[in-house]
């Protein structure tokens, strides 16, 4: 440094960089950190890209002290080639710092020039470009003044262009906000069009009727359920599964009696008809507790090794099954009939504090499994 | 229809009701027993946090999803309430019925997991319950337990956290049909405080299981 002292103020433009960015005796005193050396200097800067702009003035003032020294030297510096360079880079630097860190990455997340091979690409196809410019026009005008016009128009268009893409890269931003900000409020007015359909609706139904308890109910199941349904559409795509039937055949249910019936279903199984057979039966159950019993209903699904199993539970009053006329063919047809004929069985408990209604289907119905109306235990 | 219909105690029990929705935790004091006193109220994880170091209840009755906090609803109100050393139980309410929420909430610690739409004698009741010690399982839960544990897994040893015994799944399997305790006790020829024991040792099971087949199960599962 002494050494360039001499050589035409370079060593003091050096110095005044060394002055203006390593942290000073009173810095450390007053400092949140001691600072050992340059390099934890680097590390505990608080901000890291005041760090990388630090370097990038102090390169730029050491290239400068570099030209000085090797003027000094006697070694030829042009300086009317430098000058216009060092311009042309102040200048970019003002215009790209108008981006904030951001909108920086965006872009060259974009442009994909953070891989070397997205750099690459992008730097053969501008060359590709300019080499497929330059034959089209060397056809009509001789080539050094191909050259020429060349050197100037890329020298007009690069400056024109460094200055102005950011302000362009402004705009599209904007542009790009605005533009997911419509799709927000798309979004949010089918949400508002569908909650006035059908819960806005339904609240004023249940104003209407507020008297009457049973249509209240069912009115507010109706809607839970729809509302439930619209949500989670990923679950659409169950449809055709024995848990997906039993839980369509308990909202028949519920909207026809008014009574809540909840399905809980361990595991699912495809619709054979065998299940369909038990889907079926189920039904006929739901609807027998709905329409006699008058109480909530529960309903389990279980799928197995061994085969389905579906029970029907209610807390009414309950019943006698020998007591049901022979003519009454719900019971006997609709439940057992149906299962027996697909190889499955039924089983009907009742007493005073409820009934159960047991459905099993076998996974592989056998043709000799006989109907079983025993009562369960 | 979401379980537990006999009482046990006859005591008094202090409660804290955390839910976002203020309509809904005045509809729920309304609707809890004269045995139960509301020491006070919350909508927010810090609130609730803050309410229930206030009071000390014997048992929150708290909502899965929670405005507040980071964003981890009830299962990180448990998660600070546990932290500052209070031995309040938790019993989670949800509209929501998601594995995944519900697993979250249970394995965070609570004791129990009912349905919103649950009756005023049923929450009374359940509070009770878990007042005593005890856990609640709904219906739905107990049917989560078995779509997660599988209902053909039978534990060689008991004390195994992984799956459930062949008498635990009996259990699930009844309350997931709707029964009460008592009748699944009189179902089995068991004691009601035998089922309350299989309740707990399942509840042990999930909240401990290290299974992470578990949790991936709750995260791809959203039932209704």
């Amino acid at each position: 440094m002494v050494l360039l002292t001499f050589a035409s103020g370079a060593g003091a433009i050096l110095y005044a960089w060394l002055w203006i960015f390593v942290p000073s005796a009173m810095d450390r005193a007053a400092g949140v950190r001691v600072r050992s050396g340059p390099a934890r200097f680097i590390n505990e800067h608080p901000a890291r890209r005041a760090g990388r702009k630090e370097f990038l003035v102090g390169a730029g003032m050491l290239l400068l002290a570099a030209a000085f020294a090797a003027q000094q030297l006697g070694l030829p510096v042009q300086w009317g080639t430098l000058l216009p360079l060092g311009v042309v880079a102040a200048g970019a630097a003002l215009a790209w710092a108008q981006l904030d860190d951001v909108r920086r990455a965006g872009l060259m997340d974009r442009a994909g020039a953070h891989r070397a091979s997205g750099l690459a690409r992008l730097l053969v196809g501008l060359v590709l470009v300019i080499i497929g410019v330059l034959v089209m026009v060397s056809g009509s005008i001789p080539w050094s003044l191909t050259w020429a016009t060349l050197a100037a128009t890329a020298a007009v268009l690069g400056g024109v262009g460094l200055v102005l893409a950011p302000w362009g890269l402004k705009f599209w931003r904007d542009l790009e906000v605005e533009r997911a900000g419509r799709v927000r409020e798309a979004a949010r007015a089918e949400f508002a069009a569908h909650l006035h359909d059908s819960v806005l609706q339904t609240l004023a139904l249940i104003q209407n009727r507020a008297t009457s308890e049973s249509d209240v109910i069912r009115l507010a199941r109706a809607q839970e359920r729809e509302l439930r349904q619209w949500l989670y559409s990923d679950q659409a795509d169950q449809a055709g599964t024995l848990a997906e039937r039993i839980r369509a055949f308990a909202a028949e249910v519920e909207d026809a009696y008014g009574s809540s019936v909840t399905v809980v279903a361990v595991g699912d199984a495809p619709l054979t008809p065998g299940n369909e057979a038990l889907a079926q039966a189920a039904r006929e159950a739901m609807l027998n507790a709905a329409k006699h019993a008058r109480v909530p209903v529960s309903v389990y699904l279980e799928l197995g090794p061994r085969g389905s199993e579906v029970f029907v539970r209610d807390r009414g009053s309950g019943f006698d099954e020998a007591a049901v006329p022979p003519d009454r063919l719900g019971i006997r047809e609709s439940i057992h009939g149906r299962l027996s004929r697909h190889g499955g069985s039924a089983s009907i408990r009742s007493g005073p504090d409820g009934t159960e209604v047991t459905l099993s289907m076998p996974e592989h119905p056998s043709r000799d499994r006989g109907e079983s109306n025993g009562h369960g235990s | 229809m979401d379980t537990v219909h006999e009482a046990t105690a006859g005591t008094d029990v202090s409660v804290v009701v955390v839910d976002d929705h203020a309509i809904f935790r005045s509809g729920l004091k309304s609707d809890l027993g004269p045995s139960i006193t509301v020491l006070g109220e919350a909508a927010t994880v810090e609130e609730a946090i803050a309410v229930i170091q206030q009071h000390r209840p014997q048992v929150v009755l708290l909502d899965v999803h929670l405005p507040g906090g980071r964003g981890g609803g009830g299962a990180e109100v448990i998660h600070g309430c546990s932290r500052l050393g209070s031995d309040t139980r938790f019993l989670a309410l949800s509209v929501s019925d998601s594995a995944e929420d519900v697993v979250a909430v249970i394995r965070a610690g609570a004791r129990g997991y009912v349905t919103k739409t649950i009756s005023g004698a049923e929450i009374t009741n359940a509070v009770h319950r878990i007042a005593s010690g005890d856990a609640v399982f709904s219906p739905r839960l107990a049917g989560f337990v078995l779509d997660a544990f599988g209902t053909a897994a039978v534990a060689s040893v008991d004390s195994e956290l992984d799956r459930l015994s062949a008498r635990e799944v009996e259990v699930m399997r009844l309350i997931a049909r709707g029964y009460s305790y008592k009748e699944v006790a009189k179902a089995l020829f068991i004691s009601v405080k035998t089922v309350e024991t299989h309740v707990s040792a399942v509840l042990r099971k999930l909240q401990l299981s290290s299974r992470h087949e578990l949790t991936r199960w709750a995260a791809e599962r959203r039932l209704l």
